[in-house]
């Protein structure tokens, strides 16, 4: 069995929120629980809902299979199977999925001791995701406005999504957002590289340890937030940016009909300045 | 609440301070001192360290942060002066004013200043601030005796940059397909890149570079988490768990492993993070630099390799006016 | 370690800045419900967005005045009883009288028509003890918006169908449509340090986005070409337009957009913004509604400047605060926005036309008197 050679000290029952020692095991690497039941059982019906949806649609080419949601006509009624039925089904499944995946990483970090920071930051993710498909969709009257399930069709809409408010690069939620993720990405990019560069010195040099890698950042920018900073910093910045995507689109549609761009004339016509 | 704040490690109720501020490991003889006194600060020490400072400047960061400024007070001058020197419109009108590069009609000649002659200087300073700021992310690390992993992922995001304002300009024999210095008009830009080449979207690099742009965001969000949930045995001690794995290393792995199959170790995960991060300007540098050069239109690039989806036509066909009138207008 | 005070000037400084934050966003965003139009496939987000409130408000901007009782069309034409009738001389008599009154409830404003000197508005065009005379210059420039509206009528049915449009399409009870161009180079005239660059200035015609600001100079007064989207291959090397060529289109694009209250996908699906075989029908209306307002623009609008530079707040007697040229000193000319006004269709699709058939008896033959026809050769479509 694929154990790591100090793994068998750490699997020892507990832990689990529903079902006590029932679904305490493993299989293989994988830790069940409850959760891990419901995660298989959502996965499997949603995944066979979209080979079904391939299917009906008659491709099995991957880039091109597309789960598209019903027509704005249902309003937040169910559609049939083969008019956007499959995608709210899919939508359900998927939902199940990712939320049992949020109390199935609850459960191992109580089994291991650890503090619920994963499924926390997790559920940001799994936030912005029902914000897409339910909360923007529900406060705009129709299940239509999710996004289809499809490599680039998803593109698709995301496309005409942006242009249906002229110029999206305007909105200011989106805004934040994208400067979160390229923040993220320079602060992931830092902190994996001084780590390695500590851990892999040149050659004939010892390792290096946090004493270096404070001294390395002081040097560069007169500031090191430290080992544990550099985490919470990271946490931070990428789970703003997952929620300011959330921010970003809800308020496209529900929140601001017209084009980004002419948000800003509150800004241009304040009364400061205003001829 | 406060036992809340105090167990989920996101922030430091007790700073613990050394009588005097570290100084900093000792340099090479031949690097001269580290510039300015450090201090404490106790909003810093509630996130991250409290110790600010000191610094290590040189030749080169004081040149690129000399060049840096200039880039900046050119750029700034610029826009000032487009609004005629006033300074309330200055302000109103910040976010949508630009240093523009020069019009096609310069192709790769030195425009008149007037004319994105600025642009040029601006970004050449810029440049150059860039670059000397690499060299010292470099030499920093040799100094201290240890890798360059900062100055290569760094060299990623400078690729891009160049890629943007320098090497396509070059391969399309114009300064005028380069990026505007401006909040809006750069957005403005990148939206009027994608349309001129047929929506990026079907630009399969750019799709990449997004893959990696939300796999790292992805990644430190799960290794961050990873971390401060591993607060309780010191995760964050992350180099000596590289060297002697202990619990809160073990822990760590089995956490992913039993949750999705697979785990990383205190040092990979640290690979993955440097490999994702350094990708994402990588790919997105390769989609730019292919974009008009290599390929006009992405989106019949894609139709042609057949990975454009096809939607049902709920109209007739709409046939091309200009066609009929002879006239591509 | 002592826990973290923050003095009462900080903590009001905090509050007070988070309540501008609230204010901000309750006061600059709408609010569900709104109204949504699918225009596409389904799931492929072609659709379009309208907050209800607001088109509660642009139905009520959108209200057709009521027509008066239809004229008699028997007796003898306004050409046989009237003088110096250049253009409305194959109307009768009631008809000619219907629509004078109508005209004038059109375009002379109510203050003016409700000074006794102006003899009900009458002399707002005439001089009322001769009715004849054409020394008032509105007269002139009257005559050739009427051939004009019979143009765009009888010529451009592409654009405007049996709908059609009439004075009030674009007047609305004022001398001059409230939406109309100038060119703004003015607004750029920059400094030594910075040379005009056309754009980031921002502007209401054009969203207030950054992008350029007169994307009406090129597009609807000369014909620059509109399209930058390399059609039918994807092989560099068969199209010279850069980026900065896009954004005027791009502005132009948010122009038409804005001006009719639709976004892009009224017209186009935007994973391929060139394709016709993707783009609904509309694009197709839209693209002769482009070169209908070239064409008026060419036609009718510039060659009137010379009465306008002369007369630039209105006929001597009845000047108003609406000016006649734009900042450089050019006439005002038509853009999408004077006609549909922030609506898809004019005054919501109203087919006003129907009840004024006087407007279709104009005659379309040169003028004997005005100063101001269109240049020989200027009848590009």
């Amino acid at each position: 069995m694929a154990m790591l050679t100090f793994e068998q000290k750490y699997r020892v029952r507990g832990g689990t929120l529903v079902g006590g020692d029932l679904f305490d095991f493993w299989i293989g690497p994988f830790w069940i629980g409850f959760f891990g039941v419901t995660t298989a059982f959502f996965t499997f019906l949603g995944t066979g809902l979209i080979l079904y949806g391939a299917a009906i649609q008659g491709t099995w080419n991957p880039w091109l299979i597309n789960i598209a949601p019903p027509d704005l006509a249902y309003g937040l009624r169910l559609a049939p199977m083969r008019e956007g039925g499959l995608w709210q089904w899919i939508t359900f499944c998927a939902i199940g999925a990712f939320v049992s995946w949020i109390f199935r990483q609850a459960e191992i970090s109580r089994k291991l001791g650890m503090s619920y920071h994963i499924p926390v930051a997790y559920s940001v993710a799994v936030f912005a995701y029902v914000t897409l498909v339910v909360i923007r969709p529900l406060l705009m009257g129709a299940w239509g406005h999710g996004f289809p399930y499809g490599i680039w069709s998803h593109l698709d809409w995301v496309s005409n999504v942006g242009y249906q408010h002229l110029h999206f690069h305007y909105n200011p939620a989106h805004m934040i957002a994208v400067t979160f993720f390229f923040t993220t990405v320079l602060a992931l990019a830092l902190h994996g590289a001084l780590v390695l560069s500590a851990a892999n010195p040149p050659k004939g040099e010892v390792m290096k340890a946090a004493e270096h890698e404070n001294a390395y950042f002081r040097d560069l920018i007169g500031y090191s937030i430290g080992t544990l900073g550099i985490h919470r910093l990271g946490l931070f910045v990428a789970l703003s940016a997952g929620f300011w995507s959330a921010v970003c689109i809800v308020i496209s549609g529900p929140f601001w009909t017209r084009g980004w761009p002419e948000w800003w004339g509150w800004w241009l016509n304040l009364p400061i300045w205003r001829n | 609440m406060t036992a809340f704040v105090q167990y989920q490690n996101i922030f430091t109720r007790i700073q613990v301070r050394p009588p005097a501020p570290y100084p900093g490991v000792p340099l090479p003889p031949e690097d001269i001192a580290r510039e300015g006194t450090p201090v404490f600060n106790h909003l810093f020490g509630r996130f991250g360290d409290a110790q600010v400072g000191p610094i290590y400047l040189g030749i080169m960061g004081v040149l690129s942060i000399a060049f840096g400024t200039l880039a900046f007070v050119i750029i700034g001058l610029n826009m000032l002066a487009s609004v005629q020197w006033n300074i309330i419109h200055f302000v109103r009108d910040l976010f949508w004013l630009a240093l523009e590069p020069p019009p096609a009609k310069y192709g790769l000649q030195f425009p008149p200043l007037r004319d994105g002659g600025w642009w040029l200087v601006a970004g050449f300073f810029l440049t150059l601030s860039v670059l000397l700021w690499w060299a010292r992310t470099y030499r920093r690390a040799r100094a201290l005796g240890m890798g360059t992993h900062v100055a290569w992922a760094f060299a990623a995001a400078i690729w891009l940059y160049l890629v943007l304002g320098f090497i396509r300009p070059i391969a399309m024999g114009s300064w005028s397909e380069a990026v505007p210095f401006g909040i809006f008009p750069h957005l403005d830009w990148t939206a009027a890149f994608s349309i001129r080449y047929g929506n990026l979207f079907y630009n399969p690099f750019h799709a990449l570079s997004i893959v990696f742009l939300y796999g790292s965001t992805l990644l430190f969000a799960m290794h961050g988490a990873t971390i401060l949930a591993l607060g309780r045995y010191g995760g964050e001690r992350e180099l000596e768990l590289i060297a002697d794995r202990g619990t809160a290393a073990e822990r760590g792995m089995l956490f992913w492993r039993w949750c999705m199959g697979f785990n990383a170790s205190f040092e990979s995960i640290h690979r993955w993070a440097w490999w994702f991060a350094v990708l994402c300007p990588l790919t997105g540098g390769i989609g730019i630099l292919l974009t008009g050069t290599v390929v006009d239109n992405w989106y019949l690039w894609a139709v042609e390799r057949h990975f454009a989806p096809a939607y049902p036509q709920l109209w007739a066909p709409v046939l091309d006016p200009a066609l009929a009138q002879g006239a591509a207008r | 370690m002592r826990p973290l005070k923050l003095s009462w000037t900080a903590q009001a400084l905090i509050v007070l800045g988070l309540l501008l934050v609230g204010l901000i966003i309750l006061l600059t965003f709408e609010r569900p419900p709104v109204r949504t139009e699918q225009i596409g496939f389904r799931g492929v987000a072609m659709e379009q967005l309208q907050n209800p409130r607001t088109a509660r408000q642009v139905a009520a901007r959108n209200v057709v005045p009521a027509a008066p009782e239809a004229a008699d069309t028997d007796g003898d034409k306004a050409r046989d009883i009237y003088e110096n009738v250049q253009v409305l001389g194959e109307l009768s008599a009631a008809q000619f009288g219907r629509l004078m009154v109508a005209m004038t409830e059109w375009i002379v404003p109510q203050h003016i028509r409700d000074n006794p000197d102006s003899a009900n508005g009458c002399a707002y065009c005439h001089n009322v003890q001769n009715m004849a005379s054409d020394e008032v210059y509105t007269k002139g420039v009257t005559r050739r918006m009427l051939q004009m509206t019979r143009t765009i009528n009888a010529d451009w049915g592409n654009h405007v169908a049996q709908t059609g449009v009439t004075c009030y399409t674009c007047h609305r009870g004022q001398p001059v449509p409230a939406y109309a161009w100038g060119r703004l180079e003015g607004i750029d005239n920059r400094a030594g340090l910075a040379g005009p660059t056309g754009q980031n200035r921002p502007t209401a015609a054009i969203n207030y986005s950054s992008l350029p600001f007169d994307p009406f100079t090129p597009f609807l007064l000369r014909d620059d070409d509109i399209r930058n989207i390399t059609p039918r291959t994807w092989l560099p090397g068969n199209n010279a337009d850069d980026v900065r060529i896009a954004e005027w289109t791009y502005s132009l694009m948010v122009h038409m957009s804005q001006g009719l209250g639709v976004n892009c996908t009224f017209c186009h699906n935007s994973r391929a913004f060139g394709s016709w075989e993707q783009s609904p029908p509309q694009r197709l209306t839209a693209w002769h509604g482009i070169r209908m307002a070239r064409a008026v623009n060419n036609e009718y609008v510039e060659p009137l400047t010379p009465l306008w530079v002369r007369n630039p707040r209105g006929p001597a007697d009845f000047q108003t605060s609406h000016a006649r040229l734009g900042p450089q000193g050019d006439a005002l000319k038509v853009n999408c926005a004077t006609c549909h006004q922030g609506v898809n269709r004019p005054l919501l699709g109203a087919p006003m036309l129907r009840d004024y058939p006087e407007l279709n008896l104009v005659g379309r033959g040169p003028l004997r008197t005005s100063e101001a026809t269109a240049p020989a050769g200027a009848s590009r479509n």
